[in-house]
């Protein structure tokens, strides 16, 4: 998402709205969780929720604006938004792009889509491939 | 016991068996299958939002924990992406 954000930032604004956690430590904790060492408990209160929205925009050095959902899940209800979809909102304040619910219809790349189609394409370089040397540095037998 | 009794709770039982199988590989794990329906499904709504409806206001707090500001307040100049999710 952060590349998107990259390539339309100068045709769109983007906002972040972290709402309740979907896989905490007391509820549907993932493996994948535990691996990245994202462990954290379902926040209780409004100063926890902030504090896990701080150690995530720390961690990744993530670029767009962000907004915490109210412990009361406004912005959820508003929104049918758990635990992850993406809306556009045009210039009129209407829904202009509403996205699948998570994670099964979860898809950056209908929002890429949108953009793109209003806004032209961004094409990026295809990865290079790996380089081959003659020079080995498999130890010697 | 009456042989269709015997039939259907033997059919229910069949059904509830495969769906639940169904949702453990669909998950990942028997555990995800339980933490699917657990906790996933009563929070999951599909919403009534549509393409071309007013789209909602609610206020959000800022990563300081004290300034607070609308949705509505980042639109109009430009289409607003909005991007909901949670750290896990």
């Amino acid at each position: 998402m952060v590349q998107i954000f990259n390539d339309y930032k100068d045709h769109a604004d983007f906002l972040t709205v972290y709402v309740r956690e979907a896989h905490p430590t007391d509820e549907w904790q993932m493996k994948s969780n535990v691996k990245d060492d994202v462990c954290y408990a379902q926040p209780k209160n409004l100063a926890q929720r902030v504090a896990i929205a701080n150690d995530f925009i720390k961690r990744f050095n993530y670029p767009i604006e962000f907004g915490i959902d109210d412990i009361n899940d406004a912005a959820d209800g508003a929104y049918s938004a758990w635990p992850e979809r993406f809306y556009i909102i045009d210039e009129k304040g209407r829904i202009a792009y509403r996205g699948g619910m998570g994670p099964f219809h979860y898809d950056p790349k209908e929002v890429r889509a949108w953009l793109a189609q209003r806004y032209g394409e961004v094409k990026h370089d295809a990865p290079a491939p790996p380089t081959t040397t003659t020079s080995s540095t498999a130890p010697a037998s | 016991m009456n042989p269709i009794w015997k039939w259907t709770i033997g059919i229910v039982l069949v059904l509830l068996i495969a769906a639940f199988i169904g949702l453990s590989v669909m998950a990942g794990s028997p555990k995800d299958a339980y933490g699917m329906v657990r906790y996933a499904f009563p929070h999951m709504h599909r919403g009534t939002l549509k393409v071309g409806d007013d789209a909602p206001d609610a206020r959000l707090v800022s990563l300081d924990g004290s300034n607070h500001f609308h949705i509505r307040e980042k639109t109009g100049a430009r289409p607003l992406v909005v991007i909901f999710g949670s750290y896990t």
